[in-house]
C-alpha cells in the first residue's frame, strides 16, 4: 500500500481523483476528448477542448490535469490544471512553491519566457468541482 | 448566495445524482453528507438519498462516527471499475504491452535516481540542493506509487483474463 499511513493508500486516492477528473472533462461541453490511464498517459489525465466553440480560434489546445492525494489522509492534496497551445501556456497549481504566498497560484508563460506567478485560491479541494472552476477559469483567460 | 459560473455550468450539465457521486468517489477520507452536499451543490436532503443508493450499489462505504454518517470510495468498486475499464480497452496481449511499458516506466526511474523505491526517493528528495529538483523528486515518487497501484490492476486482470473476459453471450 502507498503512502505513509497504515490506513490510507495515497496511490488509490490519487487514481480516484483522476478519474473523477477526467469523468468531469468528459461531460465538459468544450472537452472533445480526453486521455489517461489506460488508455493514454500513465500518471495525468489530457483533455482535448474546442475552444471555438467559445468563439476563440487556438491551435492545438490542451488541458493537463495532475492529483497527488498527498502523503496521508490529512495532508493537503497537490495538484495542478496546465493549459497549453501553441502560443500560450499557463495554468492554476496548487502545491509548495517559492513565488508567491501559500500553495494556490496562477502561472503563465508566453513561448520560452519564464513563467510569472500571482496567487490563487482555489474554492475546493474536491476535484470533481474543480474542473468545473477550472473550465470556466479558462474560459475568461483564453 | 449565487453560484459561480463553473458552478452553474456543472449543474446545467449533470444531475444531482452525477455530482454526488463524482464528489464522494474522489474524496480522500470518509465524509459527511454536509459536505458532499456542499461540494456538490445539492440539498442535503437530496445527498443522503442518493448516498443511500450508492452504498446499496457497492459504489460507497458507509460508516459511523459518533452518531454521524460517514461516506468513503469502496476500495473494491474502484479496483473492480479499473478491471473493467482494461478489459474495454485491451485484449490479453494488449494487457501484457501495458504491463511492459509500466515496468519500463519504473525500470527508467530506478536507473535514472539510482533507488528501489518510490519512498526512498522521496526521502532523497528532502537532500537535494534547490527546491525545483526536490520538488521534481515528489512529483516523480507520486507517479510511481499511483503506477504500481495501476500495474497490481493490471497484472489482476491478465492473471484471471479469462474469467473476467468471458462473455456471457456465448454460453447462453
Amino acid at each position: 500500500m502507498a503512502g505513509s499511513s497504515d490506513s490510507f493508500d495515497s496511490a488509490a486516492a490519487s487514481h480516484r481523483a483522476l478519474r473523477s477528473i477526467k469523468q468531469e472533462l468528459d461531460r465538459h461541453p468544450i472537452v472533445t476528448g480526453t486521455r489517461g490511464f489506460p488508455a493514454g498517459d500513465f500518471a495525468k489525465v489530457v483533455a482535448d477542448l474546442a475552444t471555438e466553440r467559445w468563439g476563440i480560434d487556438t491551435d492545438n489546445p490542451k488541458l493537463t490535469a495532475r492529483w497527488f492525494a498527498g502523503e496521508s489522509q490529512d495532508a493537503r492534496p497537490e495538484f495542478s490544471f496546465q493549459y497549453s497551445d501553441t502560443e500560450r501556456d499557463f495554468g492554476w497549481h496548487y502545491h509548495e512553491q517559492e513565488h508567491v504566498e501559500g500553495w494556490g497560484h496562477f502561472q503563465e508563460r508566453t513561448g520560452e519566457s519564464a513563467y510569472s506567478y500571482e496567487s490563487y485560491t482555489f474554492p475546493s479541494q474536491n476535484p470533481a468541482g474543480l474542473v468545473w472552476d477550472v473550465m470556466s477559469n479558462l474560459s475568461s483567460r483564453v | 448566495m449565487t453560484d459561480s459560473a463553473g458552478v452553474e455550468a456543472w449543474k446545467e450539465q449533470t444531475t444531482a445524482f452525477d455530482r454526488i457521486q463524482s464528489v464522494a468517489s474522489a474524496v480522500s477520507q470518509p465524509q459527511p453528507v454536509s459536505y458532499i452536499a456542499a461540494e456538490a451543490h445539492v440539498a442535503e436532503n437530496t445527498a443522503r438519498d442518493h448516498l443511500t443508493r450508492l452504498v446499496e450499489l457497492n459504489v460507497l462505504l458507509r460508516s459511523d462516527q459518533d452518531g454521524t454518517a460517514l461516506y468513503a470510495p469502496d476500495p473494491l468498486h474502484t479496483r473492480m471499475q479499473m478491471l473493467r475499464d482494461l478489459l474495454d480497452e485491451h485484449d490479453r496481449d494488449g494487457l501484457i504491452q501495458l504491463k511492459t511499458s509500466l515496468q519500463s516506466q519504473i525500470e527508467d526511474w530506478q536507473e535514472q535516481y539510482n533507488t528501489e523505491s518510490p519512498s526512498e526517493l522521496r526521502n532523497r528528495a528532502a537532500e537535494t540542493e534547490t527546491a525545483a529538483q526536490t520538488r521534481e523528486m515528489r512529483n516523480i515518487a507520486s507517479d510511481w506509487e499511483l503506477i504500481l497501484y495501476r500495474l497490481s490492476i493490471v497484472e489482476d486482470a491478465i492473471e484471471n483474463y479469462n474469467t473476467y473476459s468471458k462473455d456471457f453471450q456465448l454460453s447462453a
